[in-house]
């Protein structure tokens, strides 16, 4: 029978040294990282897009600087929900958060942003001046172009009013969580613009009568369009890119009405516990080598002037010179202001 | 041979023991359970307004607007009737399994209960995945079907009632057979072979002696069901799509995605307001039926 004592022995150190070392590489934390500059707690959406922020940015440019990156991940309606829930805390329990340009928007109008101290963040001389908000930046963005199967459409479109047309019935696909996207393109399609997504509406539910299918998530557009349940479809050119690679037979275009931009950034919360941590993570974010391996790695174009993406990339990725005159901003103020009755719309109306 | 002494039996405070033995789940349950539905219905009382959200007020202009919009009012009926009509499958499919499981003398009846309780072992977000890949224009399916030549095209099964129905009663299926089992286990076979010795057919054995008295297991599993139907969410969301709209994804919605907390207080009561009706009117219903016959006093004649 082992005799139990608490007296502290050689052999008891070691194993007690073994233990820690053990859980240190379980978990990836290490003692010699334990961080001057502290933890940034970093909202952020799952898959690739936090396993590329821990590859380009945490751990090649933030842990060299002694901090720890933790992500909080989740889905964006689940982070802005928590963002409230959180702001009548003293401290809040994360740093920087993960949100389009228009949830961006939405969040410093509801007063939930710190404003950004631009004299932290060096690399910003480079940004993009659409990407630079007093309340956040841009980190990456795209474009909402056409993707379409030549086998199932013949005639290629040109317009967003080709793609949301009737006469394509059940191969026009439409995904449920674009519904902001997709309720902008038909409005610039019939006549509508950045402020008045009415008239767009009678032309949606013309294609729904005529048998359009909704799909959930951009996934299951991805697996609709490569069994080829769905020929034509609106979504990002980014998204498109990533979806050739994995091979499914579509075609891009860019639509003639223009081509609405998505622009994904990060803000600060008001009550970030690493304001300090958090403004490093967003210069970091804006070296050109995490934009570089950024664009590689996912498609979408970067936000600083300084990358050097190789021209093959551009190519794929990006928008030639005409397309470029042809990107049109959305107007967040409109977004934030009708979001809701949009909704409200898209679920009782156009799903109902 | 263990030899077991006497203890003395404690006599002090039995109160203060009572209370220390009740006080951790009480503490949990308010805690974990009523505050969040103290505070959930403030919530609802207050107005939503797209630029601040959430403003504090006392109205009830929520409930109103659930109850007198016909697509709210679509979304809890369906919800509703999809809920009925799991129970009622899962009720029919149930019974005959828990009463062999119950009857059975076989050795491997160990087994046979492991693998009702297996399907719990894997959360309803992943059955439903599996369900997905059965139920594709291209999964196993309509792989068969189209196979087989018995369809040409692809049977749009995926975002309808149909796999919502499916995949609901494939999660409360195992709930409603255990419950029913225990309670089956506890009915004396005597009776039964008493009711067949008197003359009695296997229907109306089943029907005036089994049923009455396995009336309580049939009673929890009904609300069991029917508690996990009206409030299912990954299954409606995964199975049912975009289109197919129950209350569960629609609360959730309103929370989430519109950030209308409120209005999704508001719906949230009103479902909890709901289930605890529907489920309280079923089980007097149900027990008034099966109450009556039994009470009923039964007159001999000897000749």
């Amino acid at each position: 029978m082992e005799k139990h004592s608490s007296e502290i022995t050689r052999r008891r150190l070691m194993k007690a040294a073994g233990a820690l070392a053990g859980v240190a590489a379980i978990g990836g934390w290490s003692p010699a990282e334990a961080q001057a500059g502290g933890r940034v707690v970093l909202g952020t959406w799952g898959g690739d897009y936090s396993k590329l922020l821990s590859k380009n940015i945490d751990t090649p440019l933030m842990v060299p600087k002694k901090y720890e990156v933790v992500h909080d991940i989740g889905g964006d309606p689940e982070r802005r929900a928590k963002m409230r829930a959180e702001a009548r805390l003293p401290r809040g329990t994360s740093d920087v958060q993960g949100l389009s340009a228009a949830q961006m928007y939405e969040m410093n109008e509801a007063g939930l942003c710190l404003p950004i101290d631009y004299a932290k963040i060096p690399n910003a001389q480079y940004l993009l001046p659409q990407m630079r908000y007093p309340y956040g930046l841009g980190h990456i963005y795209s474009g909402k172009v056409i993707l379409y199967n030549p086998k199932l459409i013949t005639t290629p479109p040109t317009s967003f009013a080709d793609a949301l047309d009737s006469r394509h019935g059940n191969k026009l696909g439409i995904i449920d969580i674009q519904y902001q996207f997709t309720m902008m393109a038909a409005a610039l399609a019939s006549g509508g613009s950045m402020t008045n997504y009415e008239p767009g509406k009678e032309r949606l539910m013309a294609c729904r009568k005529a048998g359009a299918r909704i799909l959930p998530t951009n996934e299951a557009m991805a697996q609709a369009l490569q069994n080829e349940e769905v020929g034509i479809c609106i979504m990002w050119k980014a998204r498109a890119v990533q979806w050739q690679k994995a091979g499914a037979k579509v075609e891009t275009v860019a639509p003639k009405e223009g081509i609405p931009l998505y622009i994904s950034g990060f803000v600060i919360p008001k009550n970030a516990p690493n304001k300090d941590g958090a403004h490093v993570w967003l210069n970091e974010m804006l070296q050109p080598s995490a934009q570089e391996a950024f664009a590689e790695d996912m498609g979408y174009n970067g936000s600083i002037t300084n990358a050097k993406i190789p021209a093959e990339t551009e190519k794929r990725i990006g928008f030639n010179a005409d397309e470029r005159k042809r990107l049109i901003d959305l107007d967040y103020g409109y977004l934030a202001k009708n979001d809701a009755a949009l909704k409200e719309w898209w679920d009782k109306t156009f799903k109902g | 041979m263990v030899a077991v002494a006497a203890r003395p039996v404690r006599t002090g405070a039995p109160g203060w023991t009572a209370a220390a033995t009740v006080a951790p789940a009480s503490i949990v349950v308010t805690i974990g359970i009523v505050l969040p539905i103290v505070i959930l219905f403030r919530y609802s009382l207050n107005q939503y307004t797209p630029a601040k959200m959430m403003v504090d007020a006392f109205t009830i202009e929520n409930y109103a607007k659930f109850l007198t919009d016909p697509f709210y009012l679509a979304v809890l009926f369906r919800t509703i009737r999809v809920a009925a009509l799991c129970t009622a499958i899962c009720l029919v499919l149930a019974f005959p399994m828990a009463y062999c499981l119950a009857r059975t003398r076989s050795r491997f009846k160990n087994l046979l209960l492991m693998a009702v309780i297996l399907p719990l072992f894997v959360g309803n977000a992943v059955r439903a995945a599996g369900w997905m890949v059965l139920f594709g224009n291209r999964g196993f399916v309509n792989s068969i079907l189209m196979g087989l030549g018995i369809t040409r095209e692809p049977l749009q099964i995926m975002y309808t009632e149909f796999a919502v129905v499916v995949g609901v009663i494939a999660v409360n299926l195992p709930f409603v057979v255990l419950t029913l089992q225990a309670v089956l286990e506890g009915i004396d076979r005597a009776i039964e072979e008493a009711a067949l010795g008197l003359g009695a057919g296997p229907w109306r054995t089943f029907r005036h002696v089994i049923l009455p008295l396995a009336m309580p297991g049939v009673i929890a599993g009904t609300i069991l069901s029917f508690i996990l139907a009206m409030n299912a969410y990954a299954t409606p969301v995964l199975l049912g799509g975009p289109t197919f709209q129950m209350m569960g994804p629609t609360v959730y919605n309103q929370f989430a995605g519109l950030s209308n907390w409120p209005f999704g207080a508001a719906m949230a009561f009103v479902l909890m307001t709901a289930t605890l009706l529907l489920t309280v009117a079923s089980n007097w219903l149900a027990q008034g039926r099966y109450r009556r016959p039994m009470a009923r006093p039964i007159k001999l004649k000897f000749e």
